[in-house]
């Protein structure tokens, strides 16, 4: 497939305009969390298999930055859906 | 029947060095990240009234800055990728072209940021206003930092496959270059719904 990037940059654009609206509309639930850092996730996935170009390298410098974005994320998630207590 | 077997290269792209830069702000962005998540738990109402105050739809225009100025540069690399002794002084020329519309966007992010920068400071905002702010600052002037030396670094290239000092066999440093602004590009894209958007 010639075009690879081209699809990957209107991917990355749809998703951006998809987090956009979700704020700007004030979707923002639990669910809608959930979905954004899903797309976040995915985003992130793209920009390392194919713009730094990682998916054509050996696994263990591709999972290096894929293990360091889905810890972030699921940490961010565990932060956003952890019941919170009132600082005293 | 034979069977495609596709060659992984042992290295990343670019000289070792930059990964290891590259690995280490991963870290440091994430504790940055995690710092503001869990502050974030604290004082909830806090942070979504001090997040009204940050305009959602610069940063959008900063995220498709940036993600489009990443494809500009993995165009350029492509060039890079496939050039011969025969054509390297066009495909140098080339990856010029595309490495200027990397640094136009690259300039126009740190121009919106800019502005930004200035509203929040003309409304008194400051690291010690409040927790929220001191994160956003942070991380974003931290970030800011790391789009003006990307962009120092772009130029750089650029000059030099304006004088053709890019080979097939000597590439190496573009490629280096390049990671860099992958890497701009990624911690913004989680910076972004984190900060601006997550409420």
């Amino acid at each position: 497939m010639k075009r690879v990037l081209e699809i990957v940059w209107v991917v990355l654009v749809i998703l951006t305009i998809f987090a956009y609206l979700l704020g700007y509309l004030k979707y923002i639930s639990s669910f809608f969390v959930t979905i954004l850092l899903i797309t976040t996730f995915i985003k992130g996935q793209l920009v390392i298999d194919y713009f730094m170009g990682l998916k054509d390298v050996k696994l263990k410098y591709r999972l290096i930055p894929t293990i360091w974005l889905s810890v972030v994320l699921s940490l961010i998630a565990v932060a956003y859906y952890l019941p919170t207590t009132v600082a005293e | 029947m034979s069977k495609a077997v596709s060659i992984k290269e042992p290295y990343p792209p670019g000289d070792f060095a930059i990964w290891i830069i590259i690995y280490v702000e991963f870290i440091t962005f994430a504790l940055l990240f995690l710092g503001y998540a869990f502050s974030r738990r604290l004082d909830v109402e806090l942070f979504n009234g001090s997040q009204e105050i940050l305009s959602q739809t610069s940063g959008f225009i900063n995220t498709f800055i940036l993600i489009t100025s990443s494809y500009f540069v993995v165009k350029a690399v492509q060039n890079m990728k496939t050039m011969t002794q025969e054509n390297y002084k066009e495909f140098n020329i080339k990856a010029s072209k595309w490495l200027l519309l990397a640094l136009a966007c690259g300039m126009s992010f740190l121009v919106i940021k800019i502005t930004e920068f200035s509203h929040i400071f003309g409304l008194g905002i400051n690291l010690s206003t409040n927790t929220f702010f001191m994160f956003y600052l942070l991380l974003t002037v931290f970030h800011f930092m790391h789009v003006l030396l990307g962009s120092v670094i772009l130029f750089n290239i650029y000059q030099k496959t304006k004088v053709h000092g890019y080979t097939p066999d000597d590439h190496k440093g573009f490629e280096t270059g390049a990671s860099y602004w992958h890497m701009v590009d990624l911690l913004w894209i989680v910076l972004f719904p984190l900060v601006y958007i997550i409420r």
